[in-house]
């Protein structure tokens, strides 16, 4: 125990290190698959066949594509046509788009579930599309749509570890780094998971608390 | 003031309006009656704009009922709906639902908005719940909320598409005497309705539908107790017997 705890006081600057990126990659993709997952999803409420037919196509698309494929895609593919992108950009990009898909199934699954009723009332009342989304439909989706956005959001962190693959230098690749030079396994990823747990704790339970407090109305 | 002229309306193969002409005067009460399924919903929807139609005419005052056109939102703010499952905004309060057309879609100042709103609430004896939410609301009180926020739209005129029928029949009452109270103050209404007693009382006019038709129509006292079409003379013979 002594001894783990040893180790574990001097690797764990270096997996902190880790956990930084992970963070910020984690915030990154939410970021973009969030804004990506309502275009989706608004372009498929809309009714409007071509961007429906878009939407469909990019969402249905994208999920059939193993993250893993999608990261070396971007990471490798994408310079050859002179787009150029650090391992960090790709990865958020990458995760980005990939979790834009789960995103707007959710999403529309949120705006599917309010009643056709406040739809007519607020056009009854003149609102435009966009007003009408803004003031009315959003803001009711968003408590049917929080919890399984507090779920998506705990698999986004945990799939950021995918990443690694492409060099960005996360949680998982500083963990693999340390075990490969010192072969401490258990110690090295007994800390690494106990760290991704440390990460998604706060998320369940804040995922958990909105559910409740969104629920109580 | 509004004016339907040989207006035709299909559903895929159904044709739910075969013709329809009729006029509604500024300040009249109308009511439209008939079965289940006659289209008469559909023909209130035609009117706000919430359907297209294939043939025919709908006007407003001068303004011509195009869905596709821009012009549509300004008719539905001139023609406001209240809705047999009253479709309040359930996020919002009773205040808040009444003040959301005149804040974000007429541009009227918050303050001025809600101390109208406050009003209107008063005018339907629901000042006392301006901050309650729809959800704590019964039935009875959330169609006088619906009633406010169509007006508080300044409407030329409101269509009710069978405002009471969600309703327990012991909060019929209350929701009829805010309409009679409408009527009264010389607002324009079309209101599709079962309440006979209404219709008798409130209604100026009565127009049958049958099949997709207005097959009668004629003062209220006449049209509902010596009915001159054997549709109608049924109709009323079924209704009058539940
Ligand atoms: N959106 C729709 N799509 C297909 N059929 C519809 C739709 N709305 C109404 N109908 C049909 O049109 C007919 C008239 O409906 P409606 O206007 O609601 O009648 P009412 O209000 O008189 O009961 C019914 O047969 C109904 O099934
Ligand atoms: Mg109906």
């Amino acid at each position: 125990m002594i001894e783990f705890l040893q180790s574990a006081r001097s690797y764990l600057p270096i997996l902190l290190d880790g956990v930084a990126i992970t963070v910020g990659l984690t915030v990154a993709a939410l970021v973009l698959s969030t804004a990506l997952g309502l275009l989706w999803a608004l372009m498929r409420y809309s009714g409007i066949g071509p961007l429906v037919l878009i939407s469909k196509g990019i969402v249905n698309g994208v999920r059939g594509i193993p993250i893993l494929v999608q990261l070396f895609y971007i990471y490798f593919v994408l310079p050859e046509f002179g787009i150029d992108l650090t391992a960090f950009q790709a990865g958020a990009i990458g995760l980005g788009i990939a979790y834009s898909c789960y995103m707007a199934e959710n999403f529309r699954a949120g705006l599917e579930a309010i009643d056709k009723g406040q739809i007519e009332a607020a056009q009854s009342i003149g609102m435009s599309w966009g007003l009408m989304m803004r003031r009315v439909i959003l803001p009711q989706a968003v408590r049917t749509v929080l919890p399984p956005y507090g779920n998506t959001m705990i698999m986004l962190l945990k799939d950021t570890s995918q990443a690694s693959v492409i060099t960005v230098a996360e949680l998982t690749m500083k963990g693999q780094q340390i075990a490969t030079s010192t072969f401490d396994n258990i110690t090295v990823y007994t800390l690494v998971a106990l760290l991704y747990l440390a990460l998604s704790v706060p998320l369940i339970v804040l995922a958990s608390f909105l559910e409740r407090r969104f629920a109580a109305r | 003031m509004i004016r339907l002229e040989n207006l035709h309306k299909r559903f895929g193969a159904l044709e739910v309006l075969k013709g329809i002409d009729a006029r509604i005067e500024e300040g009249e009460v109308v009511c439209l009656i008939g079965a289940s399924g006659s289209g008469k919903s559909t023909l209130l929807r035609c009117i706000n704009g919430l359907e297209t139609y294939e043939a025919g005419r709908i006007t407003v005052g001068d303004r011509l009922v195009d869905r596709a056109s821009p012009q549509i939102r300004e008719i539905r703010t001139a023609v406001t709906m209240v809705f047999q499952r009253f479709n309040l905004f359930p996020h919002r309060t009773a205040l808040e639902n009444v003040v959301e057309g005149p804040i974000y879609v007429k541009g009227v100042p918050r303050a001025e908005a809600e101390e109208r709103g406050r009003a209107l609430l008063d005018r339907i004896g629901l000042a006392a719940k301006a901050d309650a939410f729809p959800g704590a609301l019964s039935g009875g009180q959330q169609q006088r909320v619906a009633i406010a926020r169509a007006l508080a739209m300044d409407p030329e005129a409101i269509l009710f598409d069978e405002p009471t029928s969600a309703l327990d029949p012991e909060l019929v009452g209350e929701v009829l005497s805010a309409m009679r109270d409408l009527a009264d103050s010389g607002m324009t209404m079309l209101v599709v309705t079962h309440e006979m007693s209404f219709a008798r009382e409130m209604g100026d006019r009565v127009l049958f539908m049958d099949g997709g038709l207005i097959v009668e129509e004629g003062p209220a006292r006449q049209v509902l107790t010596e009915p001159k079409h054997e549709r109608t003379q049924d109709f009323l013979r079924r209704v009058l017997e539940r």
